[in-house]
């Protein structure tokens, strides 16, 4: 599994399909407090990347992947920062 | 020239046939969508194909033109007589870089500035009508390089890509295509409508923009990643306010405009005065030079009014001249208008020919034939002196028969011979897939090579031309659903990079061309469950289905189309299409899998069209074919040896009772009122049975190519094909085996 929950860590680990949108989605909503690991992302999907970016939630890195490293985690951060309507955990039901 | 290049020249023109039919279309209908995608496409394509020639004039001009289109796609811009005009001129240009290609095998050096020109034009075409847009157009990617000053210095393009939504569906990952583009400076994730409530969120639902800026040259960036907004960052002309110095590519576009003025008056003469005043007026005012731009403006109108260009080539020179007062007289003259006339010389469209590679040695056993074949005609000379002497009829008879045998064997091989003119090697086909492979495995993040075997293996031209497309069905089918995600094979054991081989060989009279992956197999499971749910067959038998059954099930029409909207990755796309190409051709498709280890897709096709030998009977006034390898012997059989058997009819040959089948009546046609004391018959062979066709006459024989039926007949029984006669005339070929069944 490239995705799993790690008591209150959700995990990405090796190379993250688009299949793990979901699921990620739902562990987010599960566990609204949740922060995600993603030390061990090799690659992502753009559909989880945008789980991630709509999520708002926090992010442990950096990743293990060089293109992610230099250019998704502060694009991600950055789009975070620039106020992506939710600072963490509005928009939650 | 080389293969490549004559393959980019064949396909090129088709395009450029397709496109301008397209825009043609569009001027009579203009809100005709399926005409702005159709256009839209070969546009895209003939794009692509320029980007593998290495034509980056062509690559440039076309992707401006692009521009222009998914603007139309997307309802922002309108189709006006404008744009079609320009649509069809930057057709006509191509078609001319074509012809040079053809000519020298490279591109023609004035390509550039005939490119820069359509881009220009294309440049206004798309900004000058809604200016709002054009200002917010202009601003993304001057925020974006406000944001990032030190990746702006190196920065040759911006890029802009908004995937659609349904673009996960079709296995695309944005990050992955912008992993791959050259250069980059600079990204940015941000979504492209505000996030709903997260409990809301449809994951599969792409909801992003990717702003990039990047060192890689616009042509290659654009090429990568389709769909997405590429502009092109030229520094020094974007700095050039000071309004004194124009840019190296701004004097050559008013040059060019220049030339376009100093030739042919007369017809056409107001499209060239408005197409030269435009771009100059835009060249000029991006230049930062608005009065110049004004000025040139005033003198277009003046021109048009006038029919001829002179006001507006003065306008232009003086423009370019830095605005001093440079006589027209002067500028005019001086350029060499006849070198560097974009008007497009030499021979057009009709000089696209189609091509054929063919070995010498074959076109030499061609040569060798044509002297055998004239040998054979003088040698009737002889039996027509022969003749003329009043010889003895037996001895003419003789000469005339061994002439005939002659010249039917030379036949024979003349028509071989010439069959073989249109072998080629499967590399044709083949070579097509590498860069295709990797474009496929690199959308689906699954590394894949293409390793090709036999592609030396040569088969007829229709059979190469039309393999194309289940190939392709075949390797996406292999990556899609064959071929495990990276980390799934490493946990397995399995290289990471996965391998797809193409395979062709001969045999017998037959091709074998296989589709192989090392991937997972198929998941019959998957398959029964699917059939299940879709009733394609009972759940009795389903059960009842040994698994190669069941496997080939993914070819059912029906099977594919309703995954693909249950199943997120479409299983089966397209298997169904594969077997109607294979089916085509006359051939056969297999799925062989083995869990675990992979799946083989297994193509058995005729080698070349098929030639028949049949015999021709006569039927109430018809001819019609027999098989000749189902035909046993023609004998005459006295009426009064044919009894009645049951409510048919029979007779015996040496000591074996021959079932006899009315030809007329089985066919459906009047049962012939002919009372003649024998009757001809044709005995054939079906099977180890033998049965007889009465006919009212015996033809000769002949070789035939022999066409499936199609259409209307293709469900009549009893038909095998049918050919042309010499003298038009539709020659049915009956299937002996039918009709006795």
């Amino acid at each position: 599994m490239t995705v799993r929950l790690d008591g209150q860590l959700v995990r990405l680990e090796g190379a993250c399909p688009v299949e793990d949108a979901e699921v990620l989605l739902r562990l987010l909503l599960a566990s609204p407090e949740a922060a995600v690991d993603w030390r061990a992302c090799e690659s992502l999907h753009g559909a989880v990347a945008q789980v991630l970016l709509a999520s708002g939630a926090p992010l442990q890195g950096p990743p293990a992947s060089p293109f992610l490293r230099q250019w998704v985690e502060p694009a991600l951060r950055a789009a975070m920062r620039r106020g992506g309507p939710f600072p963490k955990g509005e928009g939650m039901p | 020239m080389n293969e490549f290049l004559e393959q980019f020249l064949i396909e090129s023109r088709e395009l450029v046939d397709q496109a301008s039919g397209d825009f043609l279309a569009l001027e009579a209908a203009p809100g005709d969508r399926a005409r702005i995608e159709s256009a839209f496409r070969a546009v895209h394509t003939l794009k692509g194909a320029a980007g593998i020639m290495d034509f980056h004039a062509m690559g440039r001009a076309l992707h401006a033109l692009e521009d222009v289109l998914s603007r139309l796609q997307s309802g922002a811009n309108l189709v006006t007589p404008a744009l079609v005009a320009g649509g069809l001129e930057a057709m006509d240009r191509v078609t001319g870089w074509l012809d040079a290609m053809q000519a020298d095998g490279v591109p023609p050096a004035a390509a550039d500035a005939e490119a820069d020109t359509l881009v220009a034009r294309f440049s206004g075409a798309a900004t000058d009508p809604p200016p709002e847009a054009s200002v917010a157009e202009e601003d993304w990617a001057a925020e974006l390089l406000a944001r990032y000053p030190e990746a702006a210095r190196d920065a040759a393009c911006a890029l802009r890509y908004a995937p659609d939504p349904d673009c996960f569906f079709r296995g695309e990952d944005p990050l992955a295509r912008v992993s791959r583009l050259p250069g980059l400076l600079a990204l940015e994730i941000a979504p492209a409508a505000p996030w709903p409530a997260l409990a809301e969120l449809d994951p599969f639902a792409c909801n992003l923009t990717l702003l990039a800026l990047l060192s890689g040259p616009p042509d290659a960036v654009a090429g990568l990643v389709t769909g997405a907004e590429v502009r092109p960052l030229r520094p020094g002309a974007r700095s050039a306010d000071a309004a004194s110095a124009l840019s190296e590519p701004a004097l050559a576009l008013l040059d060019a405009q220049l030339d376009l003025l100093a030739g042919h008056p007369g017809e056409g003469a107001a499209g060239r005065i408005a197409s030269a005043g435009r771009v100059a007026g835009n060249v000029l005012r991006h230049a930062g030079r608005a009065g110049d731009a004004e000025a040139v403006g005033r003198a277009a109108a003046e021109s048009l009014a006038a029919g001829e260009g002179s006001a507006l080539a003065r306008a232009i020179a003086r423009a370019r001249d830095g605005g001093d007062e440079t006589p027209a007289e002067m500028a005019a003259p001086a350029r060499p208008a006849a070198d560097t006339s974009p008007e497009p010389a030499g021979p057009s469209g009709e000089a696209a020919a189609r091509y054929l590679r063919v070995d010498m040695e074959r076109v030499d056993a061609l040569l060798t034939l044509a002297g055998e074949l004239t040998v054979a005609k003088n040698a009737f000379a002889h039996v027509v002196a022969m003749v003329r002497e009043g010889g003895d009829p037996v001895a003419v008879a003789a000469a005339l028969s061994d002439q005939q045998a002659g010249l039917d064997r030379l036949v024979g091989r003349l028509q071989q011979t010439v069959l073989g003119l249109r072998l080629l090697p499967l590399s044709q086909v083949f070579g097509r897939f590498p860069r295709l492979l990797r474009e496929i495995a690199g959308s689906l993040g699954k590394p894949a090579r293409l390793v090709l075997e036999g592609e030396a293996t040569e088969a007829d031209k229709a059979v190469v031309d039309a393999l194309f497309e289940p190939l392709l069905h075949g390797i996406r089918n292999a990556l899609d659903h064959g071929i495990e995600p990276p980390a799934e094979r490493e946990r397995l054991g399995k290289p990471p990079v996965a391998t797809i081989r193409l395979r062709a060989a001969r045999e017998g009279e037959q091709l074998r061309v296989e589709v192989e992956d090392d991937g997972r197999g198929v998941d019959v499971a998957a398959i029964r469950a699917a059939a299940a749910r879709r009733g394609l067959l009972s759940a009795e038998a389903l059960a009842a289905l040994p698994d190669e059954g069941a496997i080939d099930l993914v070819f059912a029409p029906g099977f594919s189309t309703a995954s693909a909207v249950t199943d997120l990755s479409g299983r089966g796309v397209g298997m169904d299409a594969v077997r109607r190409a294979v089916e085509r051709m006359g051939g056969r498709v297999a799925i062989e899998s083995r869990p675990g280890v992979g799946t083989t897709l297994r193509m058995l096709l005729p080698f070349s069209v098929m030639l028949t030998r049949v015999m021709t009977v006569e039927v109430d006034g018809q001819a019609f074919g027999i098989p000749l390898d189902a035909v046993v012997e023609t004998v005459r059989v006295p009426r009064s040896r044919i009894v009645p058997v049951g409510g048919a009819r029979a007779f015996v040959l040496r000591g074996r009772t021959v079932p006899l089948l009315a030809l007329g009546e089985a066919l459906g046609r009047s049962a012939g009122g002919t009372q003649a004391p024998d009757v001809s018959v044709v005995v054939v062979a079906a099977g180890d049975q033998l049965g007889g066709f009465e006919v009212e006459r015996l033809g000769g024989q002949m070789e035939v190519m022999l066409k499936p039926v199609e259409g209307l007949l293709s469900d009549a029984a009893a038909i095998a094909g049918t050919t042309l006669l010499g003298d038009g005339r539709v020659l049915i070929v009956l299937d002996p085996q039918e009709l006795l069944a």
